[in-house]
């Protein structure tokens, strides 16, 4: 059986230097991956490949069995949506406009359907910001905004969310809840990506956790047995321990 | 009703009042002027009342609406491409490659090239020598972007405007008021030749541009944002490109630049209508074509004999407008 995502050696440089030397993954429906590495170590550039943004210079991508240059934009636009690290805060348009756009692949309707309604509402009220639809987004905050933009992600109803940071400027209820609600997508069965920054939030609520460095894929974790090869951890600081939770689940702190 | 039946249908209602603005335009404008004109000469086609209203102030207020929808609708497009509210026709470098044509022209002392005012001509190589520039460099590079676009606009922008200032050096005193005349841009009766290939060509990219108002929504957020939802990135912004270029050309080869509509009607159609580019362009569309109009007969009336060119009027009852509506706005309205 094919995997819903599969990444063969890919091979991407910023001029001299090698951002990705051969990254390699796959990953199936009902899986929530955190990419993790340290600044530099190329997991926007990887997002941003499989998401069809950037071209490698080597390397494959296959999305649901078929090479991803195989699918038209349209196509690949209702398969894999894309939560961007940052958006110009100063846009004009309302929170509800916003993630109503997540709809766009889905029809060529001048105006939104009322299937395409339910699908807004209920984006919003999972990530909290229903109440603030009518807002301006321009007048939002940082968290808020980000919420939205969640919103627009999940609106689009496609099978793999690539999402750069999506706890950005959250607070601690909202990065858990953040966390939580794709941790639930993932189990309806679609494949989440998220890139992130915050190890503990990676080991309690995702699957399994990639560890990008050197330009591959330097380490693929069961998020559960994390703690059985502390290596990895050395790549971000030589501070960090990790061990468990009264819970048993793993857990990182820094000395 | 529910919510979303109610802001479908709001959305849809405020398409009614531009359509209105723009219909009553053209049926009330070409009445107004500085002498009165009867309908009963009009309707018995006597002179000189039906001659002044049919050739003089009918094509001249025709025009007014469609190359002020032109110049509107391509603000907007700008605005979306570069993601910047400030972006005007002028931006993107074609109304001063136009300008540099018709200046060229005025200049050099042609009146007529192939029974056209030399100055259409002049116009309509300059902004299309920019265009075919642009879009030249761009595919053989194969690569275009927003900010691209603005920086080759920028230089397109200053070179013109040094050749401008060259020209106007060396063409004379009658001349050189001539050029200064134009560059402010005005609305004068055509022909309805004119008129009809001007408006053949700015409806059809009027309506293409329209018909991508999703696409451009989505731009306007980002170019991953788009992409990551169906746009063709780059495709889009050269057919914006393309199409902004060619309405801007067309209306100026008429007009003279008069850019400020298409930066002051999407400005307010955004904060007093919606930024939703569904009913934004059409809106734009319609209004700016209504108001170069109003313009245009304000200019026709206020100083009789004498005729103000439209412009002017609209630099001088839009500016100030466009100041207060700006110190209105609350904080969460900034675009």
């Amino acid at each position: 059986m094919s995997h819903l995502l599969e990444v063969a050696n890919l091979q991407l440089s910023y001029g001299r230097r090698i951002v990705l030397r051969s990254a390699t993954l796959t990953a199936q429906s009902g899986e929530f991956l955190a990419l993790v590495g340290v600044n530099g170590a190329g997991k926007s550039t990887l997002l941003d490949i499989i998401a069809g943004f950037r071209k490698p210079a080597a390397g494959s991508v296959s999305i649901a069995g078929r090479d991803q240059k195989a699918w038209n934009i349209r196509e690949l636009s209702q398969r894999v949506s894309h939560l961007p690290q940052a958006v110009h805060a100063d846009l004009p348009y309302t929170a509800e406009q916003l993630v109503a756009m997540g709809r766009y692949p889905h029809t060529d309707r001048w105006f939104e359907s009322d299937e395409d309604h339910t699908f807004i509402r209920e984006a919003m009220e999972r990530t909290h910001c229903w109440e603030y639809r009518r807002r301006n987004f321009g007048s939002l905050s940082g968290g808020e905004r980000q919420r939205v933009l969640l919103a627009a992600c999940l609106a689009q109803n496609a099978s793999i969310l690539l999402l750069d940071e999506p706890s950005t400027f959250l607070d601690i209820e909202q990065q858990l809840h953040c966390f939580s609600v794709l941790r639930e997508e993932a189990k309806t069965g679609k494949l989440c990506i998220a890139v992130t920054h915050d190890l503990n939030l990676a080991l309690t609520h995702c699957s399994r956790v990639l560890v990008l460095a050197d330009g591959i894929v330097a380490h693929d974790l069961a998020a559960s047995k994390a703690q059985e090869n502390e290596q990895w951890l050395g790549l971000f600081s030589s501070r960090l321990r990790i061990g468990n939770t009264p819970a048993g689940t793993p857990w990182i702190w820094y000395q | 009703m529910t919510t979303h039946e109610n802001t479908t249908s709001a959305a849809r209602r405020s398409l009614l009042l531009p359509i209105f603005v723009f219909v009553a335009s053209a049926l009330f404008l070409p009445w107004v002027g500085a002498g009165p004109i009867r309908v009963a000469k009009v309707l018995h086609r006597q002179s000189p009342d039906y001659e002044i209203l049919v050739q003089l102030r009918l094509t001249r207020t025709l025009l007014a609406l469609v190359a002020g929808g032109g110049l509107s609708l391509a603000g907007s497009l700008f605005q979306a491409m570069l993601r910047d509210a400030l972006a005007t026709p002028y931006t993107l470098g074609i109304s001063a490659g136009a300008s540099l044509g018709a200046v060229a022209v005025i200049a050099g002392g042609w009146q007529m090239v192939w029974g056209i005012p030399a100055t259409w001509v002049g116009a309509l190589a300059g902004a299309f020598g920019v265009l075919t520039l642009v879009l030249g460099g761009f595919s053989r590079r194969r690569q275009i972007s927003a900010f691209s676009l603005l920086l080759t606009g920028i230089a397109i922008n200053s070179v013109c405007a040094s050749l401008i200032i060259i020209l106007g050096g060396f063409a004379g005193m009658s001349r050189t008021f001539s050029i200064a005349r134009w560059l402010i841009g005005s609305v004068d009766s055509t022909s309805f030749t004119s008129l009809g290939v001007l408006s053949a060509v700015v409806f059809v990219l009027a309506a293409l541009v329209i018909s991508q108002a999703r696409s451009w929504n989505l731009l306007a957020v980002g170019d991953q944002w788009a992409a990551s939802r169906g746009v063709r990135v780059p495709t889009l912004l050269k057919t914006g490109f393309a199409a902004g270029s060619v309405m801007v050309a067309g209306a100026i080869a008429l007009t003279g630049p008069i850019g400020f509509v298409g930066l002051i009607v999407p400005h307010l159609v955004r904060s007093k209508i919606t930024p939703d580019h569904r009913v934004l362009l059409p809106s734009v569309f319609l209004f700016g074509g209504a108001l170069l109009a109003i313009c245009d007969a304000l200019g026709r009336i206020v100083l009789p004999p004498a005729e103000i060119p439209a412009g002017a009027v609209l630099a001088l009852i839009g500016g100030p407008y466009l100041v207060w509506a700006i110190r209105q706005r609350r904080p969460s309205e900034e675009m």
